[in-house]
């Protein structure tokens, strides 16, 4: 079954490569929802079925890491997959990441054959 | 510190995976930034063991060029598109530039990137600061990275 996306990025232009790059990848997905920073996607994950969100770090109003605690909180919404996708790679950054619940991360810039290597086993 | 070397790597990545412009580097530069007579720059703060900004700096043309093979539509004008697709290279760039120092041990910590569109845009950075301005050739114009920094 196709899986409905999240795309958490403060850049339009970030979240239309990235939509793109899952369409050219040939992957198998539903709705792509999208959000500027981690209060819009909070939102987003409490009214509409996500089934994985793909999530930048560096972002205003609430970032990456934030978001990732504030989620696990909300019992509704905790067990959502959520994906990095950032210029933030960095062991210590991705090690918090990961101990929030991502679930793993994809460095910026990145190809679409990359894209469909690292996310087309999630979809 | 290499850091010209990582500035032009990190620039090259991002044009050869997401942007598909064939780019050149050229020598570092004392020049100033109106050589490029820029209309469009994007700025993004650095903070922890390197301080200051990074800067893209585009001509009309080149920012939508750029912005254009970005989103992979048509974009004539310079407005809120060019301004996030400027900005997010100068993010992706600065992303670099910190993958990069890490191995050195040098940490830095990247602020949010700020555009700014118009004429006779002029930078100025911390008192004492180095400047790096590395001009760039391309099929569609020139456009430029600088570089204002202090390290600790």
């Amino acid at each position: 079954m196709a899986k409905n996306v999240l795309l958490v990025d403060d850049s339009s232009t970030m979240r239309k490569i990235i939509s793109r790059s899952l369409r050219q990848a040939g992957l198998d997905f539903g709705e792509i929802y999208e959000a500027g920073d981690g209060q819009e996607a909070l939102a987003v994950l409490e009214k509409e079925s996500v089934d994985i969100v793909l999530s930048d770090i560096n972002m205003p109003n609430m970032n990456g890491i934030e978001f990732l605690r504030e989620k696990a909180n909300r019992p509704g919404i905790k067990d959502i997959p959520v994906f990095m996708i950032s210029t933030e790679t960095g062991d210590d950054i991705i090690g918090e990441a990961k101990s929030l619940g991502a679930v793993g991360a994809l460095k910026k810039p990145f190809t679409p054959d990359k894209v469909n290597e690292v996310l087309g086993p999630l979809m | 510190m290499e850091l010209e070397k990582h500035l032009v790597d990190a620039t090259l990545e991002v044009f050869a995976s997401m942007i598909f412009i064939d780019i050149t580097p050229a020598a570092p530069s004392d020049e100033p930034i109106s050589v490029l007579e820029p209309n469009l720059s994007s700025l993004i703060g650095l903070a922890g063991d390197l301080k200051g900004i990074l800067a893209v700096h585009c001509p009309s043309a080149v920012a939508l060029g750029i912005t254009s093979a970005m989103l992979g539509m048509d974009v004539t004008e310079l407005g809120e598109d060019a301004k996030d697709a400027i900005g997010e290279i100068a993010n992706m760039v600065a992303g670099g530039l910190k993958v990069a120092l890490a191995p050195t041990g040098k940490k830095i910590e990247l602020a949010i990137p700020t555009t700014v569109i118009g004429t006779s845009i002029r930078t100025s950075g911390l008192s004492g600061a180095t400047r790096i301005m590395i001009p760039f050739s391309s099929p569609i114009g020139r456009f430029g990275l600088e570089l204002r920094f202090i390290l600790a």
